[in-house]
């Protein structure tokens, strides 16, 4: 990749977070958050995109946020009071920027009359009353306006005075110019003054003064002055120290956040004074000198605008020698500069963080999987060569194992990432369908901070964005009927994460109208899913939603009728080994749940043996083991087998005929049972030949190489190198009372 | 091993020449990655019976594809003298379950007769071609209906 291009690509990374920030901020301030650092926040994310696609030359983009980011400035400085209309004006224009920012990435366009509208309707926020056009001039301006040309200074007077004190600057001009206002100058407007003075640091980061300046003369009108104060006599000069420093004054609305903004990636690297507007006029010059003792000049170096060449010749004629018997610069401290603490201070600095590409860490935890398998098998051919538990090499081993399992967690936990990523796109979802549908829906989410491995998080977005849809869609009803039913008019989605038994479980509960069950259960009957005289349960008609080719939309909508079913976002999650289940109250609503496996990479399991084929069951859904009496097997019916436990009969089902291993039936009190109780709360008991014990393992997709097979989770390779295969519970628990399919389809 | 002609040219490929039984079938060689002994397979449960299982492919799950039982030429219980040819098809990696590895040939398009009417369907479908070489007859095995396709499955 060139390089030019990873770098866009990182600023495209970099504008997906800033989007979420945005939204995440907005919606705080929905909330009732109307804390200045939530607002900031939200300027920061807008600035931010901004100042990226300026640098990539995204036109469109640029002008978009820059419009966006002049209403949030007003937000910030007060001069736009936040209410709900205009919030959500900002979340549409979130969303706006949102598109903007992926038409600049994938190419393609944006709906461009949507843009202006949005961009339009937040001009008209603005107090001031910025136009739109006013916007787009500003930013022609700030972009063709500047003129940056190279200017050389004569310093050859200041040889001889190499030894002599510091030189005083004459009081600049600057603070005592009347403020250059010209009629569209809107109130609020204030001048600061702004002293810059790069260290050496500075310019080995790559950073440059001139874009610092730049920046700045985006935030209002300009005068920059060059201090040349520190230029040593020529022949002192070393190439790699900077020698210059400026001073801008600068006429904005904007606050000292802002200013300090621009110089948030050079902190460190520079002195910065920000003076308040009410101190700008004493002679800061000489401050300045007080502030960079140190003897600097520039390697020739770019300096900026016409206004500055003025200044440069003036500054070069106080280097005069007259001017050497100039006092100390203590006299002309006379108003110290009000330095502000740098922002850094402010708060603690986040934890640090690096990018790493996806595939490496991947490739880690594949290889992390090979040791953990390796060792399983070292450890079974020590244990084979009758070595005593207590030798040292069953020690050492034990020691290894520890390590390893320590190895593998640490390496899980690279990838474990809150679902934050996910909900974060939610909103914006509930936004559009609600508008789409005419209802009126809050979207309440909780647990954004469940961490879940990454692999897992890729693949929660569409089953969550489908049942949102659903939810909305086909949950709630429209604002009349809700009145009509004494709900409030707006309906609630909750959208909800939370760990449970080593899954994810999510759910999605709304307050709408429930499964009208008659009507699914004609809409079956008529599609002929089931027969007309069957007898179902609630669950199970609730659960008919998930059978292919099944609409309970009577016409086909434009959002949840896309295509894709119920049936089909129950597959995607079973083939990640999740379940979805639905639990519903007429008039009071429905909630759907889901749950996945915190990874997809390893899995705690049961080794257990049937027919002399190894298997394993994770020990997530297996509540307790035990042994069957004679006593407590019934049998029901001609193919049925129950078996008691504390009272209650579960289906005992015998692993190795459902997957087609026997076809005889077993005596039950000569195997196992595992008592699992799969997702949607059926319990059985799943009767195996005998417990090998108990192991992590590392699952090894069937898929890749194979396909799925029902009944079976995934595969993965045992100590001895060889390859066991996973129960898919859930799937077997589902087949009760079915003869093994295994068999017909093996022949 | 016979001797395997390298003079190159553009129409020229190499084939991997196998034994099932009697009989002597090829495939293409770029598809072949590996060849290796037989290693007991753990069976799958619904499965057609011409998938012997899977076995553990330096930690990766590979399907071993029985391609005597495939070819209709019935099941044998493979022993360690018997060889899985390791082949791609499409994205997924496949284990053949062969009764030994014959040779390496070089072979022109223009040596490739086509099946002859008096084969089964079972076996004109995985046969593309006939080749007479030295005296052998071999057949020229596509590889893409080898695995079960989903649609047989569900009907």
């Amino acid at each position: 990749m060139d390089p030019l291009a990873a770098i866009r690509d990182t600023f495209f990374q970099e504008c997906e977070e800033q989007l979420a920030e945005l939204e995440s901020g907005l919606l705080a301030m929905e909330a009732g958050d109307r804390d200045s650092e939530t607002i900031n926040a939200v300027f920061r994310a807008v600035h931010s995109v901004k100042g990226g696609a300026g640098a990539f030359g995204l036109e469109a983009l640029v002008r978009f946020s820059h419009v966006f980011e002049t209403t949030l400035d007003d937000l910030r400085s007060g001069k736009l009071e936040v209410e709900d209309a205009i919030i959500k004006t900002m979340l549409r224009a979130a969303d706006l920027l949102a598109d903007h920012v992926r038409a600049a990435r994938d190419g393609g366009g944006v709906d461009e009359g949507r843009s202006q509208a949005v961009a339009e309707e937040l001009t008209a926020l603005a107090p001031g009353g910025h136009g739109p056009d006013d916007a787009s001039e500003e930013e022609e301006d700030l972009m063709g306006g500047m003129v940056f040309q190279p200017l050389s200074v004569d310093i050859g007077p200041l040889e001889p005075l190499a030894d002599l004190p510091p030189l005083e600057f004459a009081p600049l001009e600057l603070g005592e110019e009347p403020p250059l206002v010209d009629d569209e100058v809107l109130e609020g407007l204030k001048t600061w003054t702004i002293r810059f003075k790069p260290k050496r640091a500075l310019y080995a980061n790559a950073n440059e003064a001139s874009l610092l300046l730049r920046e700045l003369d985006r935030l209002g009108l300009t005068t920059v002055t060059l201090d040349l104060e520190a230029l040593p006599p020529l022949g002192q000069f070393d190439p790699e120290e900077p020698y210059l420093a400026w001073e801008v004054a600068l006429e904005t609305e904007a606050d000292e956040a802002a200013i300090r903004d621009v110089f948030e990636f050079v902190e460190g690297d520079c002195d910065l004074h920000v003076q308040r507007p009410a101190q700008a006029a004493p002679a800061p010059a000489a401050a300045a000198s007080d502030i960079l003792p140190e003897l600097p000049p520039p390697a020739p170096q770019e300096i900026d605008v016409a206004a500055l060449i003025a200044r440069a010749q003036e500054a070069a004629q106080i280097l005069d020698p007259v001017a050497a018997s100039a006092p100390a610069p203590a006299a002309a401290r006379a108003g110290p500069p009000k330095a502000v603490e740098p922002p850094a201070a402010a708060g603690a600095p986040p934890a640090a963080t690096i990018r790493v590409d996806l595939e490496r860490v991947d490739r880690l935890i594949n290889l992390v999987g090979e040791l953990v398998i390796n060792q399983a098998m070292l450890a079974q051919r020590i244990d084979g060569a009758g070595l005593a538990r207590a030798n040292d090499i069953a020690m050492g081993l034990d020691d290894l194992e520890q390590l390893t399992r320590e190895i593998q967690d640490s390496v899980m936990a690279i990838r474990a990432q809150p679902v934050k990523s996910v909900f974060q796109r939610m909103p914006r979802l509930v936004r559009e369908v609600a508008a789409m549908t005419g209802k009126r829906v809050r979207l309440v989410t909780d647990g954004e901070g469940t961490e879940v491995d990454k692999t897992v998080i890729e693949r929660l977005t569409d089953p969550i964005t489908h049942m949102i849809r659903n939810a909305i869609d086909h949950g709630l009803e429209s604002p009349e009927a809700r009145a009509a039913a004494g709900k409030p008019e707006e309906g609630t989605v909750k959208l909800t994460a939370l760990h449970r038994g080593g899954r994810i479980v999510i759910e999605v509960k709304d307050d709408g109208q429930g499964i009208n069950r008659p009507r699914v259960r004609q809409l079956a009957v008529d599609k002929g899913l089931i027969a007309a005289e069957a007898v179902l349960t609630d669950e199970e008609i609730d659960n008919l939603i998930f059978m292919p080719g099944f609409s309970t939309a009577s016409s086909v909508s434009d959002i949840s009728g896309r295509g894709v079913g119920m049936d089909v976002v129950k597959r995607s999650i079973q083939a990640l080994g999740g379940r979805i289940a639905i639990s519903s109250t007429p008039g009071s609503g429905s909630t759907f749940t889901l749950s996945l496996p915190l990874t997809l990479a390893v899995l705690d399991g049961m080794v257990v043996s049937v027919c002399g084929q190894t298997l394993v069951a994770p020990l997530s859904g297996i509540i307790e083991t035990l042994q069957p009496k004679e006593n407590e097997v019934r049998r029901l019916g001609p193919n049925a087998t129950l078996i008691a436990i504390r009272e209650t009969y579960v289906p005992l089902i015998d692993i190795g005929a459902v997957l087609g291993y026997r076809t005889e039936p077993v005596d039950p009190t000569a195997g196992v049972a595992l008592l699992v109780e799969s997702e949607n709360g059926a319990r059985a008991a799943l009767l195996v030949d005998a417990i090998q014990g108990q192991r992590q393992v590392v699952i090894k997709s069937l898929e890749s190489n194979y396909r799925h097979i029902v009944g079976i989770a995934a595969a993965t390779i045992l100590g001895d190198g060889r390859v066991a295969l996973i129960l898919d519970v859930d799937a077997v628990v589902s087949r009760r009372g079915e003869p093994a399919p295994a068999l017909a389809a093996a022949g | 091993m016979s001797e395997a002609t390298h003079n190159h040219s553009a129409d020229q490929k190499e084939l991997i020449s196998f034994r099932i039984g009697q009989q002597e079938f090829c495939v293409d060689i770029m598809a072949v990655r590996e060849i290796r002994g037989w290693t007991p397979a753990t069976p799958l449960p619904q499965t057609p019976a011409f998938v012997r299982g899977v076995i553990n492919l330096r930690g990766a799950v590979l399907p071993i594809v029985d391609l005597a039982a495939r070819l209709g030429l019935g099941t044998v219980e493979p022993t360690a003298r018997h060889v899985i040819i390791v082949v791609r098809i499409g994205e997924q990696m496949v284990g053949l379950l062969v009764d030994a590895v014959c040779d390496i040939l070089t072979v022109t398009e223009a040596m490739l007769q086509p099946t002859p009417d008096v084969a089964c369907d079972q076996v004109k479908s995985f046969v593309k071609g006939i080749m007479a070489i030295e005296g052998r007859m071999i057949s020229l095995i596509t590889l893409d209906r080898v695995l079960p396709s989903l649609e047989a499955e569900a009907a």
